[in-house]
């Protein structure tokens, strides 16, 4: 019975972070290789990246709203905002922080940039950019908590009610999914790292 | 998608006027050099004598500030930069595998981009690999950091050759590995060479390795060509104190004065006679593996036959003795200076060396001065 009643937030909480996380990936890892050629764009996005960072999570979920509102669309502008940084940052560590050895073979033997991002940087940014990833994924869960205060639904209102009636029950029922989600994600990222990440007998991936 | 080649094979590399400059550092000082297609022609000198940047302009990594470079006459500026470098092999001494690929992947990227299929790029690498002596089966799915620097370079060799590109630009690709894997390497790369018969622009600053490998040698200095010729012009005739210090004039003329000309002499051989018919005297020679016969003539008289001459006199002449050439005598126990000399003032290339009355060898001074290095 219990679990029937959890089922609707929980696939809403899935929705609200997995939608967030996608599109942050969607956007961040492009915007990372822009970077990497347009120094004006670096700036811009490196300082916001760590402008963001330091503004806290509950202050990222609150200023969406005087300018877009509230409900589920908001809620997920208030997520990217937080997913996309952490993404785009690290990809561009991950892309930038090739051997210059390497693009310097790269372009010698004749590939052009794109194949150069697609053969050598890319590859070799596989870790940061997932490390990155997974960053973003567990702050996209706990910002999908706190948006349930400006109407997004999910996990994050069970926890609340449960938190305004001191209903102990309750809350633990917003929040241990929640936890459980955070380390399916975890899990399912180690994994898929492990899986695509090619051995290169360098490191301790093997 | 296949690959558009600017050229199949080469016949020159005309660099003229190139001048090159990094901010307020001149890398290049107008330098103007020709490099003949099938030779493999050496760029030496010390850090910041400009014989990087000279190479790196050939295949366009650097475009020059003023002159032009062109390959069969074609200019290199009207050629695509990704299209020239594709159909230019290149090796570097950090070698550059990509540490994610494995030896497959590494030699096979460019075939792969230009969508060979799966077999056809597996022969291929195998093909190459086993050029490279590295036996296909242990080494195709390896990454690099499992290799050993002396196999990585081989492998940089092999994915450079990859697309059969018909020049090959190396920049300092043995620098990096101790002395006797360096000279196992230049061996092995000395019968790769001859198998690919490809043109080669190759920096070192390593002398010895120049008189090794090269055909040519280009000695540049604060970004000029200084002098430019055989390994065998640059010691005997160099252009200044510089180029003699580099080439070591003087320690190896140090050493050749203790010399006589039976220490370096090689040996006199086929001996055939001069009434020998042509064809069987070109059977005899190309046999025994020899450019050079000594012909016996009647009674004690000799002289010197050249395959090169006979091939071109075969239909002229009926018997060796016609193509031959009068012989230019040493004795043994001459000092090998002053037999050098005397053949530099009289301006043979071979000598023919005499013991009672009967050759004992021959002094090649070219063959000689690669086997002094």
């Amino acid at each position: 019975m219990v679990s029937g009643l959890l089922l609707t937030p929980i696939l809403q909480h899935i929705v609200l972070a997995y939608t967030a996380l996608f599109v942050s990936i969607a956007l961040g890892i492009p915007l990372a290789i822009l970077a990497l050629y347009s120094r004006p764009l670096q700036k811009i996005v490196m300082t916001l990246a760590n402008l963001m960072q330091a503004v806290p999570t509950l202050a990222v979920v609150a200023i969406v709203v005087p300018l877009i509102g509230i409900g589920f669309w908001p809620a997920i502008v208030a997520i990217i905002l937080r997913a996309l940084l952490p993404i785009i940052k690290n990809t561009w560590i991950g892309l930038s922080s090739v051997d210059p050895v390497l693009i310097a073979s790269a372009e010698g033997i004749g590939l052009s940039e794109w194949e150069i991002i697609r053969y050598v940087r890319l590859p070799n940014a596989y870790p940061a950019i997932f490390a990155g990833v997974k960053f973003a994924a567990i702050l996209a869960n706990s910002v999908a908590i706190l948006t349930a205060m400006i109407g997004s639904g999910g996990l994050g209102s069970l926890v609340f009610e449960g938190l305004a009636g001191v209903n102990m029950m309750k809350m633990l029922s917003g929040a241990l999914p929640a936890i459980g989600i955070a380390l399916f994600l975890d899990a399912s990222f180690s994994w898929m790292e492990r899986r695509l990440l090619p051995r290169s007998g360098q490191s301790g991936l093997e | 998608m296949t690959l558009k080649r600017p050229f199949d094979r080469i016949e020159t590399i005309d660099i003229h006027g190139v001048r090159k400059r990094f901010g307020e550092t001149v890398a290049v000082d107008g330098i103007s050099l020709d490099i003949r297609g099938g030779e493999l022609l050496i760029l030496i000198g010390g850090s910041g004598s400009g014989k990087t940047t000279t190479l790196r302009m050939i295949n366009r990594l650097i475009d020059p500030d003023e002159g032009t470079i062109a390959i069969n006459g074609i200019d290199t500026q009207t050629i695509d930069g990704i299209v020239l470098r594709k159909n230019i092999g290149y090796v570097i001494q950090q070698i550059g595998l990509f540490p994610h690929m494995t030896i497959r992947e590494n030699i096979g990227l460019l075939p792969t981009i230009e969508g060979w299929s799966r077999e056809e790029i597996d022969s291929r690498v195998a093909e190459l690999l086993i050029l490279v002596h590295l036996p296909p089966d242990q080494f195709m799915d390896r990454y690099p950091k499992e290799l050993s620097g002396g196999q990585q370079q081989r492998v940089g060799l092999a994915r450079a050759l990859v697309m059969n590109p018909p020049l090959l630009l190396m920049d300092e690709p043995f620098g990096a590995l101790d002395p006797l894997l360096r000279r196992q390497l230049q061996d092995e790369f000395i019968g790769i060479k001859e198998d690919i018969g490809k043109t080669i622009v190759f920096v070192t600053h390593d002398i010895n390795e120049a008189f090794r490998l090269g055909d040519r040698i280009a000695i540049m200095h604060e970004g000029q060509i200084v002098q430019l010729g055989t390994p065998r012009d640059l010691i005997l005739n160099p252009a200044d104190k510089m180029v003699s210090d580099l080439v070591g004039s003087d320690r190896l003329f140090g050493h050749i004065a203790s010399l006589t000309v039976s220490d370096m002499m090689v040996p006199a051989s086929p001996i055939i006679s001069g009434e020998m018919e042509v064809q069987s005297a070109i059977g005899v020679m190309v046999q025994s593996g020899s450019k050079i016969a000594v012909v016996r003539n009647r009674a004690s008289s000799f002289s010197v036959l050249l395959l090169s001459t006979l091939l071109q006199m075969r239909d002229e002449v009926k018997t060796v003795l016609e193509a031959t050439d009068p012989p230019f005598f040493l004795s043994m126990d001459a000092s090998l200076l002053s037999a050098l000399e005397e053949m530099k003032a009289a301006s043979v290339s071979l000598g023919l060396v005499m013991k009672d009355g009967e050759p004992a060898g021959l002094l090649l001074p070219d063959d000689l001065i690669t086997r002094l290095v």
